[in-house]
Formats: C-alpha cells, sequence, structure tokens
C-alpha cells in the first residue's frame, strides 16, 4: 500500500500545527477525514499535506448556504493511500473569496474556475479567473445559488 | 455571381425562372425521387441518442436499401440529426453545423432531450424549444429511439418529401445564396 506513514494521524499532525485553524475534526470510517479549516489559512494546509504525501487535489466545490455562509469543499487524496480528506472553509455570502490553490495544487485552476462560474466565490491570485464551461454571458449569474431564479422552464 | 457583361442583343432564361419551371411541372417529382433516396445523414452524436444514431450507420440495419448513407462532414450531408440536448454554449457550433449543409438539407429531432431539454429542461444551461430555431421536419420520441425508430423516421421523412410537405427551403440561385 506504500507509504506506511499516510494515514489518519496526519489529521493529528495537522490539527497540532495548525492549533487555531483547523477545527472539528472527524474520521468517520479509515478512509475518510473531514474538518474545518481557516479559509485565510488554506494555502499554508494545503501545503503541509502536500509536504506530507496529500499528492492529489481531487475536487475543489462549493455549497450555498443561505443567507449569510458559504463554502469551500477541497477533496484531498494520495495516490499512495487510501485515504480522502475533505477540508471546508466557510466564507460570508456577501464578498466570498479565497486564495488560489493554483501555485501548490498544478489542477486547481479549472476546479477553481468552475467554482467561480457556479457560485461567484473568488480565488485570489487564480491566473485566470473566467468562466470555464458556461458561456460569457451568464458569468455574474452564478446558477448553483440557491437563490438563482433564470431558470428557463419552471414546471 | 459577379456581374457578366452581355451584348444588347443576346438574352438569357434567369436561373429563377427555370427553377419555377421545374417546381411547377413533373420533373420536380423525378427531382424528388432522387432526394429522398439519398438522404445522407450527418454523423454527428451529440449525446447517449449518438449510439443509436452510430448503430443506424453500419451493416446491420443496412441503410443503403434507402439510400441513407452516414457521412462525416456536414458539407457532404442532407439530414442533420440533433440528437441531444444542447446547452447555450453548444447552440453556436451547431447554428455553424447546420449553415455549412447545402441546401436541400433536413433536420430529425431525435430523443427526449432534443425535442424539449428532456430531465434538463429546467436547467439553467439547455436551450429548450429547438425548433423554433431550426426548421425541424421529423420528431423522434424515445430516450434514446431504437435504431428501427430512427429508420421509421427516415421513411417518414421520405413520405413528407415526395409529398412536398417537408420544411427545406430550395435555394433560389437567382438570389445568390442566402
Amino acid at each position: 500500500m506504500g507509504d506506511e506513514k499516510i494515514d489518519k494521524t496526519i489529521m493529528i499532525e495537522l490539527s497540532n500545527t495548525f492549533k487555531d485553524a483547523v477545527s472539528d475534526v472527524d474520521v468517520p470510517s479509515p478512509n475518510r477525514a473531514v474538518a474545518r479549516i481557516d479559509p485565510g489559512k488554506v494555502k499554508e494546509i494545503m501545503q503541509f499535506l502536500l509536504d506530507n504525501g496529500f499528492d492529489h487535489l481531487s475536487c475543489v466545490s462549493g455549497v450555498d448556504y443561505p443567507p449569510d455562509k458559504m463554502d469551500v469543499v477541497y477533496h484531498v487524496t494520495s495516490y499512495s493511500a487510501p485515504l480522502v480528506i475533505t477540508l471546508k472553509a466557510s466564507l460570508p455570502r456577501d464578498d466570498p473569496n479565497i486564495d488560489s490553490l493554483c501555485g501548490i495544487y498544478w489542477n486547481a485552476n479549472w476546479y477553481e474556475r468552475e467554482t467561480y462560474e457556479l457560485y461567484g466565490i473568488k480565488f485570489n491570485d487564480c491566473p485566470y479567473m473566467k468562466v470555464l464551461l458556461l458561456i460569457e454571458e451568464m458569468e455574474g449569474e452564478w446558477p448553483l445559488r440557491k437563490d438563482y431564479a433564470g431558470y428557463p422552464d419552471l414546471t | 455571381m459577379g456581374e457578366i457583361e452581355l451584348p444588347s442583343n443576346v438574352s438569357v432564361t434567369s436561373a429563377s425562372a427555370i427553377n419555377e419551371f421545374i417546381k411547377n411541372s413533373p420533373l420536380q417529382k423525378i427531382v424528388n425521387w432522387g432526394r429522398k433516396n439519398s438522404l445522407w445523414f450527418m454523423t454527428h452524436p451529440m449525446g447517449c441518442c449518438g449510439i443509436e444514431q452510430i448503430c443506424v450507420g453500419v451493416a446491420h440495419y443496412d441503410t443503403d436499401r434507402f439510400g441513407i448513407i452516414p457521412r462525416c462532414s456536414p458539407r457532404q450531408a442532407d439530414v442533420m440529426m440533433i440528437s441531444g440536448y444542447v446547452s447555450k454554449k453548444y447552440l453556436p457550433a451547431l447554428q455553424r453545423v447546420w449553415d455549412q449543409m447545402l441546401e436541400p438539407r433536413w433536420i430529425l429531432m431525435m430523443g427526449e432531450c432534443a425535442i424539449s431539454g428532456g430531465p434538463w429542461w429546467e436547467s439553467y444551461s439547455t436551450v429548450t424549444h429547438l425548433d423554433e430555431i431550426f426548421p425541424v421536419d421529423i420528431y423522434i420520441p424515445g430516450c434514446p429511439p431504437r435504431p428501427e425508430a430512427l429508420l421509421q423516421g427516415f421513411i417518414e421523412l421520405q413520405k413528407k418529401i415526395v409529398a412536398e410537405q417537408d420544411r427545406t427551403v430550395i435555394p433560389n440561385p437567382a438570389d445568390g445564396g442566402e
């Protein structure tokens, strides 16, 4: 199974290293670990995970919690260990922005652009913060927000 | 067509006059017979219905007996099948492909997604009511329709062409295209 060191003890190390930034650590199964992180420390935390063998950013997505909160959800996994770490960062809904991970995980670029076009979450320092899959005219509509009203055919 | 200088004593029959003459004569029936028996369709799979569309083109269904042959270029095809949901981003490309086809040309709507949007009826990015954008002749419902249904659609289109009820716009050469 590769590196024996990569297992869920990473969560203990993580919460010890970032005492103020990591909270609500939970390990619901041998393959899953969940934590909440401080959005201001996301780059340091991801760099720490990358240095400890979590070399695959699997997914960046968003969750809308009206009226005042919005989450960014990161799934980080490793090519050498069967563990998926889910990290959630809460942002204010009226001005959601968070640091980009493009300098740490190169593949974060498209994930962040898609999260941006669907939720309007801005990723600071992302090299090309434009819509990825939608038409350019739809930039600013944020179709996956709960209060989106632009559906064409309501039944 | 560019301007051609003609001597004053020469008169030519205009292309539109020939066109009108053929339209109102039995010759048009022969033209239509030729058109209905050479419905070459464009291999243009757009979704899961595309699998059935490709199936129709293979030897098992032997569409050659109806003159239906898959082509790989819109410039060689007479029939476009819209065989999947069309997103707002894809619509310009689809229109461009349609514009590249030579007239006369026909459209088959294939599957629920193309006809109405299907499961994506309420989606933020799906174009519904495609028949307001394209002149659609045949609707083939199904999710996806079986290859036999698709063949049935082609045969119905042939019947429409013979009856001159199809929606194709036969171009008038005098208009110089569009």
